[in-house]
C-alpha cells in the first residue's frame, strides 16, 4: 500500500492580528515558516496508519525549494519520501493540478491525505479539486481511518456528531484534528535522519488558473475597546461585570 | 443570475443562503437533503434522501447543466466542502470557499490567513461554486412551504455505515445567546465542571477552543472558531482562551465577549469588551456565587 500526504509550508499561523502586515497582498516574509497545522494532523494519521498497514508514506508537497527544510520534519515525523512541485501559484486549480501530476508521477498511491485546510489561505478545497481531477473518492473531516482488504472505513466529523462511512477503491481525504492525532515530536535521530533523506524535485507546470480574480486584500481594522475591571476584591468584580452586561443590555 | 441552493432540511442554513441567493438576483431553486416540504417558496425545489454528498455529484452535474444554472451556493459545512471542489471540476467552474461578503456585481470576499486579512475576488465564469461561512448572512424570512420532486440519477459510491449523534449537553451553541467558553488555560478536562456550573445558571452553552478540544477537554462539536462552529451569541464569555485569529474568526458575530485571562497581552482582549486579567479559578468561581446570590 502507498499512502500520500499533502503537506503545504505556511507563514506562522499564530502572529498575532496585530503585527499581521501584508507585503504584495500577501504575508509578509519575515514571518517564521512551518508546515500548516492540519497538515500535521494528517501527517500524523499518515504514520499511524503507515505502521497500521506496513504501507510505504510519501510526503507530496507544492511549493519553494526553501521549504525543503521545513518539510524535513514530515520525513523525521514518519515519512519515507518527500516530493517537492516548485512553483508559487496561489490557485487552487493550479495546485491541484500540479499535485497530480506528482501523484501520477509515483504511479501506485492507494490513498491520498491532507489537511481540512491550509493555515494561510484557509479554503479547504485544494485536495478535493485533485479528487475531482484524479477521479477518485473524497471525503473531508475524517479523523479515523481503517483499511479492511479493499474497503476503506473511515468516521467523518459532522457538525452535528460522527459518520462511519465506508468505500472501495482510490481516495483522498482531509484530515481534522482529535487528541489522537496531534502530532509527534521527533527524535533527535530522526531529525537528523531526515536531513540526509534525498529529495524528488519536480518542476512545475503553469496548469489553469480558475476563472475568479483576485482584486484586493486587506487587513480588517479591529478596535479594541477593552475595558479592564479592578481585581482587588473578586466578589466585587464579578457583581460589577454582571450588572455592566444588564446595564448594556447583553445579558 | 439563476442561481442553485444545496442544503440540508434546515431552515436557518437554508435561510442564510436565500439571503447570499437574492443579493445575485431572484430567489435561488434549491435542492434540500431530506424529506418533506422545503421551507420558503421556489420556482423549482427538488430533495434527496441521499445523505452522504459525495453521491450526489453525479445527478448535481446534470441537474445544474440542465437547469442552466450559473451560481451554486452551498453552506462551508462539512457537506459544503464535500461536494464544492468535485463538483467545480466536473463543472469547469471556480470555487470559492467559506464566503464572508457578497455584492451584485459578482464580487465576494473571503477571510485568508486565519481572518487575518480578507481578499475580494470577481468571478468572470458562470457556473460558479461557492461555500458561505455561516452566520455571517442574517437568514431570510421562509415565507410558506414548497413540495419538491425527487432528484433523480443519484447513486452510491459512499456507503453510510451508521451515524453518532454527539452528546447535547443543555443549549445547542448554534442558538444559544450566551456562551461560556473554555481554553487550554483551563488545565484539564474536569475544570470544565466550573463552566458547566456556571453555563447551567445562565442557561448558556459551553464552547471550546482548539487547544482545549485537541487536549481532549471538550468534543469537537464544542470547537468554536474557523473550523469550529461559527456563533453569534449576545455575550461570549472566553476563560483561558489566547484570542487566536482562527479563533476570533468564529466569533466575529458576537456582541460582547468578556475574556478572563491571566495574561494581560493575551490577543482576546483586544476583541473583548470586559476583560478581567486573574486566573479564572478566582474568577469562575466568584461569577458563580453573585449569580447564586441574584437567584
Ligand atoms: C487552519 C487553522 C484553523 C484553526 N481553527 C481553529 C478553530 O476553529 N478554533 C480555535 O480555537 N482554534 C483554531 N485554530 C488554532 C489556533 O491557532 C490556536 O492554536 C488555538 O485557538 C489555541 O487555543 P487556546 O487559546 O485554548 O490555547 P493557547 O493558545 O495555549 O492559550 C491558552 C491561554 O490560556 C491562558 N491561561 C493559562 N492558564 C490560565 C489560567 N489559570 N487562568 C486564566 N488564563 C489562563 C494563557 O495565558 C493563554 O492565553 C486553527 C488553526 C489553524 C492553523
Amino acid at each position: 500500500m502507498h499512502i500520500a500526504v499533502l503537506a503545504k509550508v505556511v507563514p506562522d499561523y499564530e502572529v498575532p492580528s496585530a503585527d499581521f502586515e501584508l507585503t504584495d497582498s500577501r504575508a509578509h516574509s519575515r514571518y517564521t515558516r512551518m508546515i500548516g497545522l492540519y497538515d500535521e494532523n494528517a501527517i500524523e494519521t499518515g504514520v499511524q496508519l503507515k505502521e497500521a498497514c506496513k504501507a510505504k508514506l510519501t510526503i507530496i508537497s507544492y511549493g519553494k525549494t526553501e521549504d525543503i527544510s521545513v518539510l524535513r520534519k514530515a520525513i523525521a515525523m514518519g515519512g519515507d519520501a518527500l516530493h517537492l512541485v516548485m512553483g508559487d501559484s496561489d490557485d487552487p486549480f493550479v495546485i491541484a493540478e500540479n499535485l497530480k501530476m506528482a501523484i501520477d508521477g509515483l504511479g501506485d498511491v492507494d490513498l491520498v491525505l491532507a489537511g481540512q485546510q491550509s493555515a494561510d489561505m484557509d479554503r479547504g478545497v485544494v485536495h478535493s479539486i485533485l479528487a475531482g481531477m484524479l477521479g477518485w473518492q473524497f471525503l473531508p473531516q475524517i479523523s479515523r481511518i481503517q483499511s479492511e482488504g479493499d474497503l476503506w472505513m473511515v468516521a467523518q466529523a459532522h457538525e452535528n456528531g460522527t459518520r462511519n462511512l465506508q468505500f472501495s477503491g482510490k481516495g483522498v481525504l482531509s484530515i481534522t484534528s482529535i487528541p489522537e492525532n496531534v502530532p509527534r515530536i521527533p527524535v533527535v535521530r530522526a531529525i537528523f535522519a531526515a536531513k540526509k533523506k534525498p529529495v524528488e524535485k519536480i518542476e512545475g507546470i503553469p496548469g489553469t488558473p480558475m476563472n475568479a480574480k483576485e482584486v484586493s486584500v486587506e487587513i480588517p481594522k479591529m478596535e479594541s475597546v477593552c475595558e479592564f475591571l479592578p481585581i482587588e476584591d473578586m466578589a466585587e468584580t464579578a457583581t460589577t461585570l454582571l450588572s455592566k452586561l444588564r446595564e448594556e443590555r447583553y445579558l | 443570475m439563476k442561481t442553485l441552493i444545496v442544503e440540508v432540511m434546515d431552515t436557518k442554513r437554508i435561510g442564510e443562503l436565500v439571503t447570499v441567493g437574492r443579493i445575485f438576483g431572484d430567489t435561488p431553486d434549491i435542492l434540500a437533503l431530506g424529506t418533506g416540504d422545503v421551507p420558503g417558496t421556489y420556482t423549482k425545489a427538488y430533495f434527496t434522501d441521499t445523505a452522504v454528498g459525495a453521491n450526489l455529484i453525479d445527478p448535481l452535474v446534470d441537474l445544474i447543466r440542465e437547469g442552466d444554472y450559473q451560481l451554486v451556493l452551498l453552506s462551508a459545512t462539512t457537506l459544503g466542502t464535500e461536494i464544492a471542489g468535485p463538483l467545480g471540476v466536473r463543472l469547469g467552474a471556480p470555487v470559492l470557499s467559506e464566503v464572508i461578503g457578497a455584492s451584485a456585481d459578482m464580487t465576494v470576499t473571503r477571510p485568508i490567513y486565519g481572518g487575518k486579512a480578507v481578499a475580494t475576488f470577481t468571478i468572470s465564469q458562470a457556473p460558479a461554486i461557492l461555500t458561505v461561512r455561516r452566520k455571517y448572512f442574517e437568514p431570510a424570512d421562509l415565507a410558506g412551504t414548497t413540495t419538491p420532486v425527487p432528484l433523480t440519477g443519484t447513486g452510491t459510491t459512499i456507503t453510510l455505515i451508521s451515524e453518532e449523534a454527539a452528546k447535547s449537553e443543555g443549549i445547542p451553541l448554534e442558538d444559544a445567546e450566551v456562551i461560556v467558553s473554555g481554553g487550554r488555560g483551563m488545565g484539564s478536562g474536569e475544570n470544565f465542571t466550573l463552566l458547566r456550573e456556571m453555563a447551567a445558571i445562565l442557561n448558556a452553552a459551553v464552547g471550546a477552543s482548539r487547544g482545549a478540544v485537541d487536549e481532549g477537554w471538550a468534543a469537537p462539536t464544542l470547537q468554536i472558531g474557523q473550523t469550529g462552529n461559527i456563533v453569534a451569541p449576545s455575550v461570549y464569555l472566553a476563560v483561558g482562551i489566547s484570542g487566536a485569529s482562527q479563533h476570533l474568526a468564529g466569533i466575529a458575530n458576537a456582541k460582547c465577549v468578556v475574556a478572563v485571562n491571566k495574561d494581560e497581552d493575551a490577543n482576546i482582549f483586544k476583541r473583548a469588551r470586559f476583560g478581567i486579567v486573574e486566573d479564572y479559578k478566582k474568577v469562575v468561581p466568584a461569577l458563580i456565587q453573585a449569580l447564586k446570590e441574584e437567584q
